[in-house]
């Protein structure tokens, strides 16, 4: 682990004590809320804004200024949903946070409802976290039979109520028009925007959407103030971020750190290195719909700004690393079957395109490929990318994309030799459906 | 309405100015310019969904589709016409939704009208690269009678779930799983039971939803068709009629947005086969030994000679055309000599008809579908005025506050308040102080100035008590009288006290110079008198013009003492069904798609129909009839043409200067039983029914008929248990039928459908659509014997 | 038999009352953990019960249940193994620990559910614990970095009747309806 930095949302990981609400009141737990209380809202959002917290989730848009678009003059409630859908292949900071720290993600939520006037909450989570489902519910009772929620909060006069909501298995939900789709009862299908969710979102009232790092920033934030917040991380990038990083690597895990840093550093000084200490082929930044990096990359600071200038994106800060014995095509048909499968089916692209790469790419992976497959899925990648209504397809053609931009030869030889180049010989393979 | 500020903006470099808000796929139809779409339909709300219609915004990073971007002003829109990027992509994007679609279409009922078929030839690649297998389903899925589904031709572009969703409120058709295997579906034992589910088939861009009447029964290019109104409602739905080697195979909804938007119920589109019925008649008949067929000439001259002196009642229904109304009322007057002559079934009401007949046109689908709030008074427009339905719905998402006062509930429950009544009770809870909700809507009315609208139908005196009592409120008014030709009856003064334009008897003046006669000054008998009249045999001369005493009037045994007694029955019609062994002679009438003339809706909006085929056999319009029965009675109708009745109706039909006389209320239009303890059975025909014109629409029977009922409030019902048989008696018969025990009709109210399958409800009634009644359960011994049976 | 009676239909109108007032809507997802607790899985009647108390068309339901993976429309066993084999998993031997689940669960190729019943595998979507790849879930409670004989070694534990502790996150869940219920938000049932 890094010695030399201080941690601030995993601070307390090494004490199982604030898991319940004595543990974490006893290391300032809710001062924070209470701090909030004596707030005015438009302050409570020029603190965040002054942070330059970002969202988490994967886009990085600045937390403050998605509160402030929230009006709460229209006559309708407001309602905060905290998106803790995390389906992000690659990714499970948000589940570690909350199985260490419950009530830091309550008490950013509390603080977020403050900020906009909300008087209920909402935390969406997914049907496949049902053990931190029920870390919340117990959480959720602690703080309500602490005065944290209900009528008058911490002695005030505002009412706040938070409801669990689970989700049941589909990716597409943490989409946040689509979470909102199925938190109002309805398939997980994204809307149209606009309206945006701050204007139009949860029951058409005006909405926050957050993801479980982002909120759980927050009470570090309104209780050290935005400098402390800026100390870490780089001017555009500022604070600490959990990365995940997994696949072939010796410490596969969750590790924060300040944005910013190099991917050799978490691969190599915080992970261990490369399993049995084979060499970096390629590694994704933000999860599975962040295109790939190879080697060459390894020295990219892991802030959006830098990822970007890659040619990726930070995403969810989750690094999957594929050593020099992995296979490109089987992952990019291993993806690509992800989204086929979690392909809301609303719009064409993303419904017909990744059904069909999905099979072009098994045969490919199975050795039955032609040469003309190759361009097909080039302009398949191609006809997907920025075509569909949501970024779900963007995530899929990202992976076509840039697999074929980086590892061309290794689909071709697949092709040529009829199986695989990194196998010894033709195994046939049943292809999943 | 304040007036939206324009938009310029520039589409493959030609300006167009067009509303804020409007979407650009919309902004490029003004200039002509097809973006191809599937999803997108102008009366659905934007989806998004089939990507077809990329266009490229300048400054824009992704390509936009254009079904769901508002113009913005200034915006540099190019289509696939001006830049290739966009063309790649909607080629692209056909080819995509080509994967998993079959290229069967020569077999497919949509190959020819096809809009993937059309758009694929004019914007895809012409080839593919897909290797693997497509999907495939069983076919067809039926979803309901009418509709069946070849899934596999499916795209997925959810008009018909959204249809179901945003327009009719019917949500049985449904998108179930996702991703490729994302499929419309009904839900396991629940049908797609719905009176628009041929919408959906319409709208549907490929041949994914087809109708199972119309499946394998022709092809476009088969099809010779016409331009013709809907003849089942009053409101007047625009259709295009299909015919293949002569016989009708299908209707099709055409676009009007003033009346019938894209729609049409189910009714109107698969009750068609009635012109092409085995029973219908096309050649003259005259009772020598039996009914035998003669020309024209012999019939007319036998049945002026039983009219020469004789007392002619004349009794007509509400299928008849514009022109035929009028024709008629003129025969009547200046040829029989009479003012015994009706069209409504019952005894109306009277101040709602004067206004009617006097006004060309008042309240319209537009003022419905703008108006603030709406108050919907004894009618049931599902069932009696679908589209009027949809429009109410289309008011209501709109924002629109709608009270249903009816006895029973109807299908606006989601989107309405319904203030259950008992028949007759109307004038009571208008009157105010009776019922808070009742209270809280005419507040809404007063407080909205003069847009708010009240619909009032045909039941129980409802539209006069609306009349009467809401007057004051500024809210405007229409009576929804029910059957196509209703309106047009009305005002062409077919009707025992009003004459052509409304004018009453003592307004005859101009009537009397322009038809250069003299008319009676006194009310002629309303249809129940004239049957009355028949059954003392004070008439002579019963003259039928499509309609059927024993199924139509509610009074079953008097109308059939009636046509025992009177000496001479004369039917005009398409057939003569169970007044065969009545008929003296027969006179054969051209339906609606073999004649041209023009049709009244309840918006009191004149339509004209063209003429789809030409008249069968010998068969003829009823005006053509009339004429010539004018002539061969020693009268002259004085037109030969269309134009030269056109020109005589104008004049006549022409809106009047003055309001209206006071109608005196007479003591029929009294309805209901006047707050005592008994049950009222209140009875009106469902949608689909035993209808003469829905003959051989068995698809839409199976879909939509229910088994013969009766609907009792749990209140009512006694020791009745729900799906129980009970014995409905009134002073005039009895019958037993399966119970409903509902809190959807209102407490002391006993609902039968006037003419369900297996039920005549007019057998339990004496001259009025509301009678006293008692409920029993089957007596024990009858119970113990059925059982038995069982 | 009702799907929804007794102390399910308390437990329905408890979930109804979760949600704001107006927006019972929203709880058709708990409502069809609840049905799925009750019957081991979604049927007919419980699709028709959850319309009925939400006003709903059973389409409309049935729209809702069949978009998401974890409400079973088909017969399922009393356990549900599954095995995350997405990239994480996948480049840690997932594909090993999926073949041992189906082979120890005496499955045939494309068989979901085991002869006698006892088990559902369904092979997953990334499961969110990248960290101790390859994971696999017994009733959605955590199993992690299972090796194909960990994997064998579940199997049996099952069909002998007992329920393997999980990894992390508290206690075994004894069944997929028992899981289904906590999914509803509602404590696990006492064994009947």
């Amino acid at each position: 682990m890094n010695a030399t930095f201080e941690r601030r949302l995993t601070r307390d990981w090494d004490d199982p004590g604030v898991i319940g609400i004595d543990g974490y009141c006893a290391k300032g737990g809710y001062e924070a809320l209470k701090n909030a209380l004596n707030m005015e809202p438009a302050a409570i959002i020029d603190t965040v804004k002054a942070s330059g917290l970002r969202g988490r989730g994967g886009a990085g848009f600045p937390t403050g200024m998605k509160w402030s678009f929230v009006p709460t003059n229209t006559g309708k409630p407001t309602y905060v949903t905290v998106n803790f859908d995390e389906s992000e292949p690659g990714t499970c900071n948000n589940r570690e946070l909350v199985e260490r720290d419950p009530h830091r993600l309550l008490e950013g939520t509390a603080i977020a409802a403050l900020a906009i006037g909300c008087r209920t909450a909402f935390i969406y989570v997914r049907g496949e976290y049902l053990a931190q489902g029920v870390i919340l519910e117990e959480a959720i009772g602690e703080a309500y039979g602490a005065g944290f929620f209900g009528r008058g909060i911490a002695g005030s006069d505002v009412d706040l109520d938070i409801v669990l909501h689970r989700g049941a298995g589909a990716y597409i939900c943490g989409e946040e028009t689509a979470l909102l789709s199925s938190l109002e009862g309805f398939r997980g299908q994204p809307r149209l925007r606009p309206p945006f969710p701050a204007v139009e979102g949860l029951y058409a009232s005006p909405t926050v959407i957050n993801n479980v790092e982002t909120l759980m920033s927050v009470p570090d934030i309104v209780v050290r103030g935005p400098e402390w917040y800026r100390e870490m991380g780089t001017e555009k990038s500022p604070g600490t971020k959990l990365f995940t990083i997994s696949g072939k690597v010796e410490r596969p895990g969750n590790y924060e750190l300040p944005l910013g840093t190099p991917l050799r550093v978490l691969l190599e000084d915080v992970a261990g290195g490369v399993l049995d200490g084979r060499s970096l082929k390629a590694w994704t930044p933000g999860g599975s719909s962040t295109p790939l990096l190879t080697a060459e990359h390894i020295d990219t600071p892991l802030d959006y700004e830098s990822v970007a200038a890659a040619g990726s994106l930070l995403g969810t800060g989750a690094v999957m690393v594929l050593d020099e014995s992995d296979c490109v095509v089987d992952a990019a048909q291993r993806m690509t079957r992800f989204y086929a499968h979690e392909s809301c089916g609303k719009c064409t692209p993303c419904r017909e395109g990744t059904w069909w790469a999905e099979r072009v790419l098994g045969r490919i992976a199975d050795g039955y490929g032609k040469a003309e497959d190759i361009p097909v899925m080039a302009d398949m990648g191609k006809h997907i990318m920025f075509r569909a209504f949501c970024a779900l397809a963007d995530g899929a053609a990202s992976v076509i994309d840039s697999s074929l931009k980086h590892f061309r030869e290794e689909f071709e030889e697949h092709v040529r030799l009829g199986r695989c180049p990194l196998r010894e010989e033709h195994v046939e393979v049943a292809s999943a459906v | 309405m304040s007036s939206t500020p324009d938009v310029t903006l520039t589409i493959d470099g030609k300006e167009v100015t067009v509303p804020t808000g409007t979407l650009i796929i919309r902004a490029a139809e003004r200039l002509g310019i097809e973006v191809p779409r599937f999803c997108d339909h102008p009366l659905l709300r934007p989806a998004g969904a089939c990507r077809q219609c990329y266009v490229r915004v300048e400054g824009q990073p992704k390509l936009a589709t254009s079904c769901t971007m508002t113009v913005a002003p200034g915006m540099m829109v190019r289509t696939q016409n001006s830049d290739p990027e966009v063309a790649d992509a909607q080629r692209a994007n056909i080819e995509f939704l080509l994967l998993n679609h079959p290229l069967d279409c020569p077999i497919c009922d949509r190959g020819g009208e096809c809009p993937l078929q059309d758009q694929a030839l004019a914007y895809g690649p012409g080839d593919t690269r897909f290797r693997e297998a497509k999907r495939v389903f069983p076919k067809p899925i039926p979803m309901s009678p009418l509709v069946g589904l070849d899934r596999e031709r499916c795209i997925l572009c959810a008009r018909c779930t959204r249809f179901c969703d945003e327009i009719s409120g019917d949500r049985f058709l449904e998108l179930f799983a996702r991703g490729a295997g994302e499929r419309v579906a009904i839900a396991a034992g629940e049908d797609f039971r719905s009176p628009f589910s041929g919408n959906t088939v319409q709208i549907c861009p490929v041949g994914a939803l087809t109708s199972t009447p119309y499946r394998f029964a022709a092809r476009p290019f088969d099809l010779t068709y016409g331009d013709s109104v809907c003849p089942h409602c009053s409101a007047g739905c625009n259709m295009r009629v299909d015919v293949r080697r002569g016989e009708v195979v299908r209707h099709l909804a055409r676009d009007e947005y003033d009346v019938n938007d894209s729609w049409l119920c189910d009714k109107g589109r698969y009750a068609y086969r009635f012109p092409d019925s085995p029973e219908r008649i096309t050649t003259p008949l005259i009772r020598d030994h039996g009914l035998e067929p003669a020309s024209f000439g012999e019939v007319m001259t036998k049945i002026a000679g039983w009219v020469d002196g004789a007392r002619v009642g004349v009794l007509t229904g509400g299928r008849l055309m514009d022109e035929d109304y009028y024709a008629l009322s003129k025969l009547t007057r200046t040829v029989f000599r009479t003012n015994d002559l009706d069209h409504r079934r019952g005894s109306g009401a009277p101040e709602a008809e004067l206004v009617a007949a006097r006004t060309p046109m008042g309240v319209t689908y537009r003022d419905v579908e703008r108006a603030p709030v709406i108050l919907v008074v004894g009618l049931d427009a599902e069932q009696e005025v679908p589209i009027l339905h949809l429009r109410l719905r289309k008011a209501a998402a709109a924002g629109a506050r709608i009270w249903v006062v009816h006895p029973r509930r109807t299908r606006l429950q989601d989107v309405a308040t319904h203030i259950l009544i008992r028949p007759g009770d109307e004038a009571r809870v208008f009157a105010g102080g009776t019922d808070p909700v009742m209270d809280e809507a005419l507040e809404a009315l007063r407080a909205a100035g003069d847009t708010p609208v009240v619909l009032a139908g045909e039941r129980s005196g409802a539209a006069d008590a609306a009349q009467t009592h809401l007057l004051g409120s500024g809210a405007r008014f229409a009576y929804v009288t029910r059957r196509a030709g209703d309106r047009g009856a009305l005002r062409a003064g077919v009707h025992p006290s009003l004459l052509p334009g409304g004018r009453s008897l003592g307004e005859a003046g101009a009537v009397e110079s322009r038809w250069k006669t003299a008319i009676g000054r006194e009310a002629g008998r309303d249809s129940m008198g004239i049957l009355e009249a028949c059954a003392n045999r004070e008439i002579d001369v019963l003259y039928l013009v499509g309609v059927d005493p024993l199924r139509d009037f509610p009074d079953g045994a008097l109308a059939r003492r009636a046509l025992e007694n009177v000496p001479v029955k004369i039917v005009q019609s398409l057939e003569l069904g169970s007044l065969e062994p009545f008929a003296d002679a027969f006179l054969p009438a051209a339906p609606f798609l073999e004649k041209e003339g023009h049709v009244t809706n309840w918006e009191g909006r004149g339509q004209r129909f063209r003429r789809v085929r030409d008249p069968e056999g010998m068969s003829l319009p009823d005006w053509e009839i009339f004429a010539s029965l004018g002539l061969a009675c020693g009268g002259d109708l004085g037109f030969e043409t269309l134009d030269e009745l056109h020109d005589e109706m104008g004049e006549l039909l022409a809106p009047l200067e003055a309001a209206g006389p006071s109608i005196e209320r007479t003591t029929t239009a009294n309805h209901g039983t006047d707050g005592t303890d008994g049950l009222t059975l209140f009875t009106y025909p469902l949608l689909v029914d035993e209808g003469r014109l829905s003959e051989r629409a068995d698809e839409l029977k199976a879909a939509l008929a229910a088994p013969p009922f009766v609907e009792i409030h749990p209140d009512d019902a006694g020791d009745v248990a729900d799906g129980a048989d009970v014995v409905l008696k009134t002073a005039t018969g009895e019958v037993t039928l399966r119970a409903r025990v509902t809190e959807h009709v209102a407490q002391g109210s006993v609902f039968v459908p006037f003419n369900q399958a297996g039920c005549q409800a007019n057998q339990l009634l004496d001259g009025d659509f509301v009678t006293s009644i008692t409920v029993e359960p089957v007596a024990e011994l009858v119970d113990a014997e059925t059982g038995a049976e069982a | 038999m009702a799907v929804f009676e007794g102390d399910r239909l308390e437990e329905a109108e408890e979930i109804l009352g979760r949600y704001p007032e107006g927006r019972e809507r929203s709880a058709i997802m708990p409502l069809l953990y609840l049905a799925q607790s009750v019957e081991g899985h979604v049927s007919r009647d419980g699709l028709k019960e959850i319309a009925g108390l939400l006003s709903l068309t059973t389409a409309e339901v049935e729209a809702v249940a069949s978009f998401y993976s974890m409400y079973r429309l088909r017969s399922t066993g009393t356990h549900v193994v599954s095995v995350c084999t997405n990239l994480a998993c996948m480049l840690r031997g997932a594909g090993e620990v999926y073949e041992a689940a189906h082979q120890a669960a005496g499955m045939r190729h494309g068989q979901e559910l085991s002869d006698d019943e006892l088990i559902t595998l369904h092979e997953e979507e990334c499961l969110g614990v990248c960290d101790f790849a390859p994971v696999a879930q017994v009733n959605f409670a955590n199993h992690d970095n299972v090796t194909p004989e960990r994997m064998r070694e579940l199997i049996a534990e099952l069909r002998d009747g007992s329920v393997p502790e999980p990894s992390r996150g508290g206690p075994a869940i004894s069944s997929f309806k028992s899981a289904s219920r906590v999914l509803a938000g509602l404590k696990e049932a006492p064994a009947s």
